[in-house]
């Protein structure tokens, strides 16, 4: 008889902590893993904040595993414990998008290599659109390349939702050309080239870049009450 | 026969037989609750790695510690799980044995080696590596009754994208 020996030792590494979530680092069944908990806020009334915060783990889980079915590379989810309000998924090896164009900013920037890039970013988003997935947290911290593969992989599914709006998408990909201007002006327009494999990817690309171009002169929100 | 620790010490013993030619009364026993030691059989063809079935395992044994089981029993939960659905006479039907299976899974939680001892001693077959998983399963049957797209193959395995699917059920 033999015995596997990889014993999930329970053990939990704190690698970020945001406003919704904190993040770990662990192992799942013998595989190194992410623990995503979202942890209850004490200044909402408890009933309200545990039906919320269910709402949202769930949301999370769907949309993450609604864009793998879209064909767009997201971790494996492993568990979902709707009790402890946690997501455990795969652990992806591989730097952030973030990182790659830090660096391609400050050792200048290889052409090949950032098109590459761009144009994985613009397929992804053009596939996730067209199946009417709306990611809501389009950033290059957001987005890593699996080593090995040279894949692009989207992770944070937090604050997705399903939308077929023009709209939607076209704030989604303007929060992304923010994103970009602020961090990586010093890679060139990397935005026309993400916009024109999006062109390529998605069926519907018209009518939200034409939203896009309302959405740049107005800004993210739609209106200015509230 | 192989053990795989699932967590805080529970573990899950799998051994699989092909060539198996009793099924009729294992299942008939399976329905009447009277196998002993209860066990899960399950359909191998429709299983193409192990991992998939660890990860219905893992979500079997939490939900036995908050007593918080779907069906009647603790090995009818993991064939119920590992379905990925939620209809429970279906996930039975497909994922289960049925009279003329030949080519079966059997796994149990928290085994004792006498217990594994039984169980290859119940099934009539000829017991065989896990490797063979792999090589033997039924792909175009997985794909059906996971919903598996073309699309989706192409960037990940089966195995992943059962999991995914096994997580992810009671999310929906």
């Amino acid at each position: 008889m033999e015995v596997d020996k990889e014993v999930n030792d329970g053990s939990l590494i704190l690698l970020k902590q945001g406003a919704e979530a904190r993040v770990f680092d662990s192992i799942f069944v013998g595989r190194r893993c992410i623990v995503k908990e979202r942890f209850s806020k004490k200044y909402r009334h408890p009933t309200l904040d545990s039906k919320l915060t269910l709402k949202r783990l769930n949301a999370e889980a769907r949309c993450m595993t609604k864009a793998r079915r879209l064909g767009v590379s997201t971790p494996v989810l492993y568990a979902v414990d709707p009790k402890l309000n946690t997501l455990t998924f795969e652990f992806i090896e591989g730097p952030s998008v973030k990182d790659i164009f830090l660096e391609l900013g400050i050792n200048g920037v290889i052409h090949e290599r950032l098109d590459d890039v761009a144009k994985q970013i613009g397929d992804a988003i053009g596939k996730l659109h067209d199946g009417g997935l709306i990611h809501g947290d389009l950033t290059t911290s957001n987005m890593l390349i699996q080593n090995g593969t040279d894949l692009l992989v989207l992770i944070d599914f937090g604050l997705s939702f399903t939308s077929t709006l023009p709209e939607d998408k076209a704030v989604d990909l303007y929060v992304l050309e923010r994103a970009l201007l602020s961090m990586h002006s010093s890679c060139g327009d990397v935005m026309e080239r993400i916009l024109g494999a999006y062109k390529k990817s998605s069926k519907q690309w018209s009518s939200t870049l034409n939203k896009l171009a309302q959405v740049r002169q107005r800004g993210r929100k739609r209106t200015m009450v509230g | 026969m192989k053990v795989f620790d699932i967590y805080g010490g529970n573990t899950l013993s799998l051994s699989l037989f092909t060539d198996v030619t009793n099924s009729k009364v294992l299942l008939d026993s399976i329905q009447a609750g009277t196998l002993e030691p209860e066990v899960a059989l399950l359909n191998a063809s429709l299983i193409a790695d192990v991992f998939p079935i660890l990860v219905a395992a893992h979500k079997t044994l939490v939900a036995k510690s908050r007593d918080a089981l779907t069906t009647r029993t603790l090995h009818s939960e993991l064939v119920y799980n590992y379905s990925g659905s939620k209809h429970i006479t279906e996930s039975f039907k497909r994922f289960g044995i049925s009279d003329s299976s030949t080519y079966i899974l059997a796994a149990r939680c928290n085994a004792s080696l006498d217990e594994m001892k039984a169980v290859e001693k119940l099934i009539n077959g000829k017991e065989i590596d896990l490797e063979e998983l792999a090589a033997r399963a039924n792909e175009a049957q997985i794909q059906k009754h996971y919903k598996i797209s073309g699309l989706e193959v192409g960037l990940s395995s089966l195995a992943d994208a059962i999991t995914c699917r096994i997580a992810v059920r009671d999310a929906l």
